[in-house]
């Protein structure tokens, strides 16, 4: 990136919010995935009129442009692959309306998920979606990948919130999509085409959310499966009694083996664990749930169900599934936490088909994941000094996703393609698809400045 | 075979380093990147780093400075680190190697050449005479510290108040720095200084020693040079340990809170003892929004209020703050450089009154014998 346009970057963002220092450059080279790759440069801006300004500037110049929130992602999406320009949102972060007569919040992309909670707590609100980074994630990076979280079976993701957006293009124009209004089919949905878009298409400065009132009680059980295909079977079972559960997650034996051997938590080591909750506004209503999904794991043989009457009870069957990550994270000094879904009924064909690819590549996969709507996380514990370790991990990875696709998956459920599995794209879309997919990428921005090398575009 | 390894952080803590996964977690909490928003200077900006220094794709040069010395050592990050990285300790390490190669921070060059000539930290040359005969035969020896003898000397008088009141048979000495911050900020603990303290803490046949400083608290306890105080068989208490079991017989009627010191809290997990003494006095006690192992760092510590004055202020005022947020009218704290820092940071609105714990007792006390 030549003087001049370092020149004119600060004159837009002011000399304060343009960097070039090594320390900043290194600290953005990297998100939470393996993919690595220095900028030139990066800007913290600050307002709409600041980006749309930077954006007009890349595309004559044509530098390539990553924007970034919390740098949270597991799939490369906020490396700059192609070097250019890191624009840093978090510092656009206020929360600009909450308007609970609307069930509406405005936001700044830089507004971290918790500090929405935060702020609509008090209202007896919340904005669902409850990725597992949500003390540090951006809400612009949750639009950006659309993520989800362990509630997604009942309150689903990122894109079923987002009503509206404010989003400045690569040429510098700012567009208006969507409305404040619960229903709209006013043209085409231009608001859904950005979530999820990874910041390949534009860069989203201002989010409307729908919120959601949150249920004041909970209820939560755990179960023990001898069998993997009895808790398979179970949540099957569960996702069509009429019972939807705010979350029903899985840990399977091999995260019980790896806690049981880093912790002193001494946890069963059956096939599967199954921790189901209910919400509700009333005690009857969570009670009544819980009880049906208790009955459905008993009838496919559960071995032991335990049932939490208080929330700081709930916290001790959570255990087991909160801490693989941890756990995980300790093993060795790589981690990739993969992401897939299959239809629900193929939980535990995928669970055995994990521990089968593990054995095989001599790797050890622990796996726990939201089994309520089929999005399972595998996590790869290697050593990443280790070249063999690396080899076997990246054929693991790529039967992995064969066997998904095979399954009628698909290659990331709330993660995002990124880097990480852009390799594997046209495994899972047609040339069709694929083509469609590159004409919209070039209809928005036809210089290939937005995140590019992303999503296998 | 084993690596070619260059660097002293990278023999001890290699592997913690690359086992830093960027999570991004220490985002949440860093109190510098909650000041700055500036990820370079975040926990794992700084692993980021050092991962490079490593792979030879960096050097531990002046470049460096400005994320390797900014970082308070509030332990907060490796707290809530899912991959259990020692930060404090590697950022430590690191530093000795930028001061082996040339590259130290200017603020502790200085600091390390007073701490030669003048024996504390400012490089001052008369010490405060506290009012108290030094050196004799007793009981407790009550050490102060660096901030207590030349900062908050005030602070200081009013302990000591409350030691005599409570009739504690303590002595002071002519003591030197601990130098135990030295560790932190690129230099080794300094053998002679240790040797004085141990020499003249021994000499006054002192069972006890109590620390007003959770710093001082820390090295005399956990340094390996101060293990000639411990085989003596000398136990080392804070002052907050040491209070908890007296019955003060006053009570303010003020809402109060508290501030855990980093070095206290979070390196040593001591979070309840001063809350059993203040719930005693002050009945109106309420918890900030971030308390005991979340609560935000005063911005003093890791030698970031003598390198990075401003941004060290700053992060003390997004402590008061919270002290603000749930209206108290007193805030207590259990280390002098924490309080120091803080009663520099309020701004003239700002009513609240800062104080240790001991400090304020002492000043109940008065009230008390002026009212009779």
């Amino acid at each position: 990136m030549d003087e001049k346009i370092k020149r004119e970057l600060m004159e837009i963002v002011g000399e304060d919010c343009f960097t070039d220092r090594l320390i900043d450059l290194i600290s953005y080279s990297k998100d939470a995935s393996e993919h690595k790759r220095r900028p030139e440069a990066a800007v913290w801006a600050t307002t709409t009129e600041e980006v749309s300004a930077i954006l007009k500037l890349a595309n004559q110049e044509m530098f390539p442009v990553t924007a970034r929130g919390a740098g949270t992602s597991l799939a490369g999406l906020a490396v700059p692959e192609h070097g250019g320009l890191v624009l840093d949102l978090g510092r656009m972060n206020k929360i600009i309306e909450i308007n609970i007569e609307d069930r509406l919040a405005v936001v700044q992309p830089g507004v971290v998920y918790t500090d929405l909670e935060k702020a609509l707590a008090p209202h007896g609100f919340f904005f669902p979606p409850d990725p597992a980074s949500g003390k540090v994630c951006t809400l612009g990076g949750n639009v950006a990948t659309n993520a989800g979280g362990i509630k997604g079976a009942k309150y689903g993701t990122t894109k079923d919130y987002v009503l509206a957006l404010e989003v400045v293009l690569p040429d510098g124009r700012v567009l208006h999509t969507g409305s404040k209004c619960m229903k709209s089919v006013s043209g085409y949905d231009l608001t859904k085409l950005f979530v999820g878009s990874e910041g390949t298409l534009g860069v989203v400065t201002e989010i409307t959310l729908k919120i959601n009132p949150r249920p004041a009680l909970t209820a939560t059980a755990m179960a023990t499966f001898q069998d993997l295909e009895d808790a398979g079977r179970a949540v099957s079972e569960i996702m069509y009694s009429g019972i939807v559960p705010s979350a029903l997650e899985v840990v399977d034996q091999q995260t019980l083996i790896a806690i049981n051997q880093n912790t002193d938590l001494d946890l069963p080591e059956v096939e599967a664990i199954l921790v189901a909750e209910a919400d509700g506004h009333t005690k009857e209503e969570t009670e009544y749930q819980l009880s049906k999904i208790i009955d459905i794991f008993k009838k496919n043989r559960a071995g032991s169900v335990t049932r939490a009457e208080k929330p700081e009870d709930a916290e001790a069957l959570w255990t087991a599934r909160k801490s693989a990550y941890a756990v995980a994270s300790r093993i060795n000094n790589n981690l990739f936490v993969e992401d897939l879904s299959v239809p629900m009924s193929k939980v535990p064909d995928m669970l055995r088909a994990i521990f089968d690819i593990a054995k095989k590549y001599d790797l050890k996969m622990p796996t726990v994941g939201h089994a309520g709507d089929g999005n399972l996380h595998p996590s790869i514990s290697i050593d990443g000094t280790n070249p063999d370790e690396i080899k076997r991990m990246q054929e693991a990875s790529t039967e992995l996703f064969k066997k998904v696709i095979g399954f009628g998956g698909t290659l990331t459920g709330e993660h995002g393609i990124g880097l990480a599995k852009a390799r594997f794209m046209e495994m899972e879309h047609d040339h069709v698809a694929m083509d469609v997919m590159r004409s919209i990428k070039r209809t928005f921005d036809p210089n290939n400045i937005l995140n590019p090398g992303k999503m296998g575009l | 075979m084993g690596l070619k390894m260059k660097y002293g952080f990278e023999r001890k803590f290699r592997d913690q380093v690359l086992r830093c996964s960027s999570c991004g977690f220490c985002q949440a909490v860093c109190p510098i990147f909650g000041l700055t928003f500036r990820p370079a200077l975040n926990a794992r900006g700084k692993m980021l780093v050092l991962q490079e220094v490593m792979d030879g794709d960096a050097e531990l040069n002046q470049e460096l400075i400005e994320t390797l010395f900014q970082c308070t050592t509030c332990a907060n990050c490796s707290t809530n680190c899912p991959s259990g990285v020692s930060v404090p300790d590697i950022i430590k390490e690191a530093r000795k190697d930028m001061v082996a190669a040339g590259v130290g921070h200017p603020a502790f060059i200085g600091m390390n050449e007073a701490l030669k000539m003048r024996h504390n930290i400012y490089g001052e040359e008369e010490p405060e005479d506290f009012e108290r005969e030094r050196n004799r035969k007793a009981d407790y020896v009550y050490f102060i510290g660096c901030v207590g003898s030349f900062r908050e000397n005030e602070t200081t008088m009013e302990t000591l108040d409350l030691l005599d009141r409570l009739k504690v048979d303590y002595t002071l000495i002519d003591e030197v720095c601990c130098s135990g911050v030295l560790e932190d900020v690129g230099y080794r603990i300094n053998r002679e200084l240790i040797n004085r303290n141990i020499e003249m803490i021994l000499s006054t046949g002192a069972g006890k020693v109590i620390t007003g400083c959770p710093y001082c608290f820390r090295t005399f306890n956990d340094d390996r040079f101060y293990k000639g105080l411990r085989d003596a068989g000398v136990k080392v208490l804070h002052i907050s340990q040491f209070l908890k079991d007296f019955d003060f017989e006053v009570i303010s009627d003020k809402v109060v809170t508290y501030h855990d010191p980093c070095d206290l809290g979070r390196h040593c997990g001591i979070y309840d003892e001063p809350r059993e003494t203040i719930t005693k006095i002050a009945p109106n006690f309420v918890e900030m929004s971030h308390t005991r192992a979340d609560a935000l760092c005063c911005g003093a510590g890791g030698g970031v209020r003598g390198a990075y004055p401003a941004n060290s202020i700053a992060m003390a005022r997004r402590r008061l703050d919270e002290v603000e947020q749930i209206g108290a009218q007193v805030v207590l704290t259990e280390c002098n450089s924490c309080l120091h820092n803080l009663a520099n940071a309020k701004l003239r609105s700002q009513k609240f009154s800062i104080y240790t714990t001991a400090q304020f007792i002492n000043m109940l006390m008065m009230t008390e014998i002026d009212k009779e």
